[in-house]
């Protein structure tokens, strides 16, 4: 911000600062290191140190490998990768879909529709309701119960529309005097000089689908159908209540359900991690793009 | 939290909607219509030069109109049949997953419906559903939870994003700044259930490193997961640490807005670092707080469920259940759907009152709304 040297109060300042955002980033990197070591901590390790590890003296994989013997790791793996892939794909037809129509200014209506839009922000009817919907349309117990409701994204398809409508008026019009179609000026033009809001807001669909669980609490009994968050859930609160009772347990068990918990958990979160180079170059500008002005 | 970054996007969506310029295309007859109607000349680039081609491109700037000028409305949808025709699937979508339920709910919730029984043959009671929702305990016991949860999130994790905005927006030790950044934005895209882990990975009674910590410091171990005493705090806790980050964003937004010269100036007049964010960086991010705000009161009914639900248990749903958790728990586990709409209802009603106030009040001391 300020280009000067910092001198005498502006220095403390400086240095006040700077102890702040050192704690708030300690704060947020121990937790995941912390977990990430006790994942890597073999059983005797956490026996020998009574479970005051901080990072382990002989890393070993043990831990993720008793959890990859786990089919049903696998098989919740498979459907959160699949839902993480056709999920961002439909909404991303959807919401460009929407977001071209909606960006042409002479259209009758555009300021009714965008209303009715931006109402289901505000407004849902309820957990029961989307229940019995669910019910009617027989998506119960269904993978599609994972899809479908998330295709009207009402903020993605905001993003998009205002981008579409900055993008350069000479472009689409261009188009207009040789002659062309709204579908040829939405898939020649709109779609690839958007691609950056794409995917932007892809990206953001794809981190929304990778953590959902509530929707497969909510929808699907089948546990073979159950994506990784909602199998992360179980194995975590599946005996949260008698913690206090596992000091009663032997260590080795103790243990084995420690590190294996904390593995799931890196499991849960690594799609991320490698995915959040990428997010963060795009969700700063997804952030600012509203507030850019002409 | 999220669905407030959600909302601050839509909300400047909004704003574009009072451009007053237009640009479009034209026939050439309307160009006609509208000199006539606004008595005024165009400027010359505006009718394209070349009248000779059937179809020209206009710049309306001088007319300040959203539309073309005195073409009948069916001419006009006519015009524009194709672009309907391409919303038809994003229509349906919000149809069939949005409004369906609002609408069954308002059906519904005047209902008694029973298992095996289908929602048209079920027998109407009228209000019934709504009051049993006061009758009901439990259901009030989870209705002050809600507001009490929401009120301290609402107190403890008002400030930090705000605070941190400030630090970033200030820092000039610009490398350690991003890694900074880099590191308080990550906790924002893990799940609740994530979270839940990380928690119990620090706070379980057993192994979690606060009690390992405890014990070997002579302290006694304390239940943080099973004790009406702690589980607050630490909901609310895991709450600002997954979302601070994310939100200061939102402020940072618009401080990287101000003219950097109001700053130059306020140092060369020989203004502390204090003045400077009282003086300058407060007010202008003061839009934004009352945007926060507005949402945040409009949520009131809305404690994070999600979060909940995979943070309680049975010790201490007494501090904990909510009216989120209670229609899971319950309503949809229990097959009480009447109660359970009339909540759900209710909470979305009073939320959408809440959201017009907070909007009016917002409109009247910041100068600007959520619309």
């Amino acid at each position: 911000m300020m280009s000067f040297k910092p001198r005498g109060t502006e220095l403390y300042y400086q240095i006040f600062i700077f102890i702040i955002a050192l704690v708030v980033s300690i704060s947020a990197i121990f937790p995941l290191m912390y977990v990430l070591g006790v994942s890597l901590t073999s059983t005797n390790e956490l026996i020998r140190n009574n479970y005051f590890v901080i990072w382990p003296t002989q890393p070993t994989l043990n831990a993720y490998e008793r959890m990859a013997a786990n089919p049903a790791i696998w098989r919740s793996l498979t459907i959160s990768v699949a839902r993480s892939a056709i999920g961002p794909f439909l909404t991303l037809i959807i919401m460009a879909l929407g977001a071209y129509v909606l960006s042409v200014r002479t259209l009758p209506g555009r300021k009714q529709i965008l209303m009715l839009i931006i109402f289901t922000m505000l407004f849902t009817g309820g957990l029961i309701p989307r229940y019995l919907v669910m019910r009617q349309l027989g998506l119960l117990n269904s993978f599609w119960v994972y899809i479908w409701p998330m295709l009207p994204d009402a903020f993605g398809l905001l993003v998009l529309k205002i981008f579409i409508e900055n993008l350069p008026d000479s472009l689409l019009e261009s188009a207009d005097i040789d002659g062309a179609k709204h579908t040829q000026k939405l898939v020649y033009l709109a779609v690839p000089l958007a691609k950056p809001a794409l995917a932007a807001v892809g990206m953001f669909a794809i981190v929304n689908h990778w953590n959902a669980w509530f929707d497969a609490l909510l929808f699907v009994t089948r546990s073979r159908l159950h994506p990784l968050q909602m199998v992360l859930r179980n194995v975590l609160t599946s005996d949260a209540f008698f913690d206090a009772a596992q000091n009663v347990l032997s260590d080795a068990v103790r243990t084995n359900v420690v590190s294996m918990r904390m593995a799931t958990v890196v499991v849960g979160i690594l799609p991320m991690l490698m995915l959040y180079p990428f997010l963060q170059k795009y969700f700063v500008h997804g952030v600012f793009l509203g507030s850019v002005k002409e | 939290m999220f669905i407030v970054s959600y909302l601050i996007r839509a909300y400047r969506a909004n704003t574009y909607e009072h451009e007053p310029y237009i640009y479009g295309s034209v026939r050439i007859e309307e160009i006609a219509l509208a000199k006539h109607v606004s008595g005024s000349e165009l400027p010359s680039h505006a009718t394209g030069g070349d009248l000779a081609e059937g179809l020209q491109q206009v710049h309306l700037g001088t007319i300040k109109t959203r539309k073309p000028i005195g073409v009948p409305l069916k001419e006009r949808i006519r015009r524009h049949r194709e672009l309907y025709i391409l919303f038809i699937p994003v229509a349906i979508v919000y149809i069939v997953f949005r409004y369906w339920e609002i609408g069954l709910g308002f059906v519904a919730v005047f209902k008694e419906m029973r298992i095996g029984q289908g929602l048209w043959e079920s027998p109407w009671v009228g209000m019934r559903n709504f009051q049993m929702i006061f009758e009901n305990p439990n259901v009030v016991r989870t209705i002050r939870n809600t507001i009490e949860i929401s009120l301290y999130r609402l107190f403890w994790g008002f400030a930090p994003p705000i605070i941190l905005a400030v630090v970033f927006h200030d820092m000039v030790w610009m490398r350690f700044k991003r890694i900074s950044q880099t590191l308080v934005y990550l906790p924002h895209f893990f799940s609740w259930v994530v979270i839940y882990g990380i928690v119990f990975a620090l706070f379980s009674t057993g192994t979690g490193f606060v009690n390992v910590l405890l014990e070997n410091l002579g302290f006694q171990r304390i239940e943080f997961l099973l004790s009406t005493r702690w589980f607050r705090p630490i909901l609310i806790g895991s709450d600002i640490w997954k979302t601070m980050g994310w939100g200061s964003i939102l402020y940072m937004a618009a401080l990287t807005n101000v003219d950097p010269g109001l700053y130059e100036a306020a140092v060369i007049d020989g203004a502390g670092p204090l003045k400077r964010i009282r003086h300058i960086s407060i007010p202008s991010i003061l839009p934004v707080i009352a945007f926060v705000l507005t949402l945040t009161i409009g949520n009131i009914l809305r404690a994070g469920g999600e979060q909940i639900l995979i943070f309680y248990n049975e010790a201490v749903f007494e501090v904990a259940d909510v009216i989120e958790t209670w229609v899971v728990r319950v309503g949809l586990g229990r097959f009480q759907f009447g109660v359970g709409i009339a909540v759900g209802l209710f909470q979305s009603v009073v939320g959408l009152i809440l959201i017009v106030i907070g909007n009016y009040i917002s409109r009247r001391v910041a100068g600007r709304g959520i619309w």
